[in-house]
């Protein structure tokens, strides 16, 4: 298992250097020179030479690559071109915002998820399996942007129970005002039930028709301990990696969610910095996000390991 | 207990007569048991045989209420007395895995992969008879041991995927017996398994009979595994019960000609008869188009004493003496000619032949070594090994059957001489020339010079388009014909294989698994091959349709002179098939040579292990002792010595064996028949001698 964890976490830290590489040369080749654009009008050539000088752009590219990299690993992420703030002081504030964010839409979104499709699962084509799978349908087939409009001109501007936009004032944070979470959260949520739900019953139906089902059923044992026992934790095992899998999707839904209701999480960050050709802080931002579902990828893949036994004792 | 006072006057345990079940599906309704009559005593085993499609599982699954809620059940199926089909979901749980147990085909699946194999038996004893977890523990080991697993005091700490497919089926029997039930049901328990732990779990069945008291019913469609086991036997056809007797005299004096022509479609595996006799075979196939459903015998149009009567009236059960009963008016006349066995099969000279093609020290390996963590530490895990060094050749219109256990091999030589997958070694010299191993390196005529035939006959048939588009492929890929010569000669093709060239225009899933098989034959056949490599390709197919097969692979060999390579893990039908036998065991040649003296003595002890383990169709046959435990070793070890050392039921004492690769020794009635063992000739010679006596 050791074994397993430590090649793993290798493939993990060549998948990322990769990306590393390949951000620094996406932003290497996009056109726009950096210096003109942050001196804008006033850029004479010689406060534009300074400025590049100072950049270090006129060193040749593979030095200052590895002088990124050098800094992200001892934690200085360099400097926002636009703001002229250290990246680390802005990302470190986003992240948690973002953080809370997607942590509200899985504590309860994946719960209910889960439950709602074995629930659909164990006795499909039933009246509440009908009702979940046409709310899945739904879910699925709505983009992230309608569902949030809706939720907002309903719950926000016709009920007026939830503030419409999810904006901060200086100084505030997520649970100053926690109401300001419940709209982007909500919405990121239906999104991530309509697919996990509809993966777990899919996954619940397969196991309720296997064999080894079949076997437990007619040991003459109660059913609920059938489910338990010998459904559940065999349904589990596509799930977890179908949720992984979703963590990709789940960061793409928070960029859109978060724009669209200016939550001032990492997902608005990403869209600005692209905007401003703020360099620094997008190759910081996709290689935070690379990692993120690099990482979750791998703690799924662990938790499959754990559950089933085929591989964690081969 | 009761069972004693019940055992001689009183009730049967079951009593099943005139059951019905219809399936209602999405796709239509299915009658998959028309009339099914029969009665299990306690102590008895009850063998129910038939091919696919027959309704034999149904009767099982029917016999512990399991059938899906859209199912119309029809008649009576009373357990004790009481009717099971009245039963509540709450009554039937009460039965299940407590009164009534069954036992799977396929061992791997019907053990919950995520649970350790004890707890699954422990939950069933805590359940039913209220033990605690300790205790339950207890007996679970009890169970194990009395089903003669190894280890049982730490077995059930295993799960399912660390045990072999053998111990997997102890333990599912272990669950079975685990409250004592009064009924267990066996269905196709050792289908899918290889013969060799097929013969030692048929061993068990035999010991349970005679320490438990329950009544089982075995299904299979295997009539060799039935003459094992059973004592009575009841046999169906197209949901029909149409014959049931008492085990010998089924198998001596069958009083249905549909069970009289299932006996004569079975190549034995060992026999002194000669096997210069055609199989007959049984013609048509059971695919429901083609049963009556006016009032008729189901049977009749593929019956050779069919008669105007049959074609018009239902024939009844009738009573033919001595516990004997078959559903045909004429039972009276069957005889064992009806089938006309007597054709002898041409059989080509024995004498020399140049060869098709040779193998020079094929090798193969899988996958390669690794390193313990990516890119650092010691070298780990080595390559699996699937072939070490094999030579064989294959005669000029000869047929060579390859036999071994799962994971001998076998499979991967089909492939290697194929092109699906390249050698790693050795030579292919395909009549005088070599052969690069890799498909796409070969040249057009070498590749349409071999051709492949595989188990499924779906992998090579578009289920969309019709099967011609399958035959026409190949003709104007190989044959180089027009589209009017194609289409002409797809025609032939179809008619040598016994099929109507109007089927051309079907999609292949209008077609039976037989109808499909032989298809895929067409196709092969049709690139003019010079040899044609069928790998397990008639061990799907039901033992009626099996013996056409068998029969047109032989006529066109006949005609074409077209040389085989034929795989299969049922000795009976190699046997049948075979000019020369090539037994492979974990990747190395253990014995080959012209068949008849590779199948008798004196054999390699492998040889004889797998014939020993073959079940004979004949419940008279001697018993057999030789038993193979465990399975063929994974092939990543190395091997200092001979490479059947750890199995091997007749190993030298000293380590002769363990140390030192056997020798070659050359037979003495072929000098192309060669053993690897240490043991020298004579002394294998009567060593079996009396092995078989004993
Ligand atoms: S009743 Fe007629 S058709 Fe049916 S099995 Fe007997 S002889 Fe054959
Ligand atoms: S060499 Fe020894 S171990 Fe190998 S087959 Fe002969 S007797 Fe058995």
């Amino acid at each position: 298992m050791l074994r397993y964890i430590i090649r793993r976490l290798g493939l993990i830290i060549v998948t990322l250097a990769v990306i590393s590489l390949a951000i620094f040369a996406i932003v290497e080749i996009l056109p726009g020179d950096v210096a003109k654009m942050m001196l804008k009008q006033n850029a004479t050539e010689e406060s534009l030479d300074r400025l590049r000088e100072q950049l270090g752009l006129y060193r040749p590219w593979y030095e200052r690559y590895f002088d990124w990299v050098w800094g992200v690993l001892r934690g200085d992420w360099g400097t926002s071109y636009v703001t002229g703030i250290p990246i680390s002081e802005i990302l470190g504030r986003r992240v948690v915002h973002s953080l809370a964010l997607a942590l509200f839409a899985l504590v309860f979104g994946i719960p209910l998820a889960v439950l709602a499709g074995i629930w659909a699962g164990i006795r499909p084509d039933r009246l509440a399996d009908r009702i979940m799978s046409m709310v899945g349908m739904v879910g699925i087939s709505m983009p992230e942007f309608v569902t949030g409009v809706i939720f907002m001109l309903v719950l926000a501007s016709k009920f007026e129970l939830l503030p419409p936009t999810s904006m901060m004032l200086p100084g505030e944070t997520p649970w100053t005002r926690p109401q300001i979470l419940v709209l982007p959260a909500l919405t990121l949520t239906v999104v991530l039930f309509a697919y996990i739900m509809r993966m777990t019953r899919a996954s619940v139906i397969e196991v309720m028709q296997s064999a080894y089902v079949r076997t437990a059923t007619l040991k003459g044992i109660p059913m609920h301990q059938v489910v338990r026992r010998h459904v559940l934790p065999n349904a589990m095992l596509p799930t977890i990696t179908i949720i992984a899998a979703n963590m990709g999707y789940m960061l793409g839904g928070l960029i859109i969610v978060e724009n669209v209701f200016a939550y001032p999480g990492l997902g608005q960050m990403l869209l600005f910095s692209i905007q401003q050709r703020d360099f620094p802080l997008l190759e910081s931002l996709v290689l935070l996000i690379a990692g993120t579902y690099a990482i979750s990828n791998l703690l799924a893949d662990l938790s499959y390991a754990a559950l089933d036994p085929r591989i964690r004792v081969s | 207990m009761t069972e004693d006072v019940n055992l001689n006057g009183g009730q049967p345990l079951v009593e099943m007569s005139h059951l019905a079940v219809t399936f209602y599906t999405p796709r239509g309704t299915v009658r998959a048991i028309r009339d099914a009559s029969l009665r299990i005593e306690r102590g008895e085993v009850v063998g129910l045989v038939g091919e696919s499609g027959c309704g034999k599982s149904t009767a099982a699954l029917a016999l512990m209420g399991y059938l899906p809620g859209t199912t119309k059940v029809e008649g009576s199926l009373l357990f004790e007395g009481q009717e099971i089909n009245e039963m509540s979901p709450a009554e039937l749980r009460k039965l299940w895995g407590k009164r009534i147990a069954m036992v799977y085909q396929d061992p791997a699946t019907a053990l919950n992969p995520t649970m350790r194999v004890g707890p699954q038996i422990d939950e069933l004893l805590q359940h039913h008879l209220q033990l605690s977890k300790s205790e339950a523990q207890q007996k679970t080991i009890e169970l194990f041991t009395s089903v003669k697993l190894a280890d049982p005091d730490t077995i059930g700490n295993r799960y399912p995927h660390q045990m072999s497919g053998g111990q997997q089926q102890r333990a599912v029997i272990a669950m079975a017996l685990a409250c004592e039930p009064d009924l267990l049901i066996m269905d196709e328990p050792t289908t899918g398994l290889d013969v060799t732990t097929e013969a030692t779990i048929l061993d068990l069945v035999v010991d349970l009979k005679d320490r438990f008291k329950a009544g089982i019913l075995y299904v299979s469609h295997n009539l060799g595994v039935i003459a094992r086991v059973a004592d009575r036997v009841v046999v169906m056809y197209a949901g029909q019960t149409i014959e049931e007797a008492p085990v010998r005299d089924l198998f001596k004096a069958p009083r249905h000609p549909y069970t009289a022509g299932l006996l004569s479609c079975v190549p034995a595996p060992v026999s002194t008869e000669n096997s210069a006799v055609q199989l007959s075979s049984i013609p048509g196939s059971v695919f429901p188009a083609s049963l009556p459903t006016e009032e008729a015998c189901l049977f009749a149009p593929r019956c050779p004493m069919a008669q105007e009567r049959c074609r018009t009236e239902v024939p009844a059960v009738f009573d033919a003496g001595g516990d004997h009963s078959a559903r045909c008016f004429f039972w009276g006349d069957v005889r064992p000619g009806i089938w006309g066995t007597d054709e002898l099969r041409q059989e080509g000279e024995r004498g020399e032949v140049e060869p098709v093609l040779t193998a020079t020290s094929l090798r193969k390996r899988y996958g390669h070594w690794e390193r313990k963590y990516l890119f650092f530490g010691p070298w780990v895990r080595p390559p699996v090994r699937a072939l070490t060094g094999v030579d064989f050749a294959v005669g000029s219109g000869r047929t060579l059957g390859i036999v071994g256990e799962s994971g001998s091999g076998k499979t991967t030589a089909a492939r290697v001489v194929v092109g699906l997958v390249p050698s790693d070694g050795g030579q292919l010299t395909l009549q005088d020339e070599e052969m690069p191993s890799a498909v796409q390196d070969r040249s057009r005529s070498q590749r349409a010079a071999v051709r492949m035939v595989f188990q499924n006959p779906k992998a090579s048939l578009n289920p969309k388009l019709p099967i011609r588009h399958a035959i026409l492929r190949a003709l104007r890929k190989f044959a180089g014909l027009n589209r009017r010569e194609s289409l002409e000669r797809a025609r032939e093709l179809m008619e040598a294989v016994g099929l109507g060239p109007e089927l051309l225009d079907r999609p292949p899933t209008e077609l039976s698994g037989g109808q499909q098989q032989r298809v895929a034959l067409a196709g092969a056949f049709a690139a003019n091959p010079e040899l044609v490599v069928l790998d397990e390709a008639v061990s799907a197919l039901d033992v009626s349709v099996q013996a056409q097969v068998l029969n047109l692979l032989d006529r066109h060999q006949d005609e074409t002179g077209t040389s085989h390579i034929f795989i299969s893990h049922d000795l009976g039908v190699v046997r049948y098939v075979s000019d020369d036998i090539l037994v492979l065991y974990a990747g190395h040649v253990a014995e080959s040579g012209p068949a008849e003296s590779v199948l008798n003595s004196p054999s390699h002890p492998y040889t004889e292990a797998l014939l020993s383990a073959a079940p004979v169709p004949d419940p008279d046959a001697p018993p057999t002792h030789i038993r193979l435990p465990g399975a063929v070793p994974t092939m990543r070890e190395r091997f200092q010595g001979c490479f059947f050392a750890g199995r091997c039921p007749r190993k030298l004492d000293g380590d002769i064996c363990d140390t030192t690769p056997p020798p070659v020794r050359t037979g003495p009635r072929s000098s192309k028949h060669v053993i690897h063992c240490h043991i020298p000739l004579e002394e294998l010679t009567a060593l079996q001698r009396n092995g078989t006596s004993t």
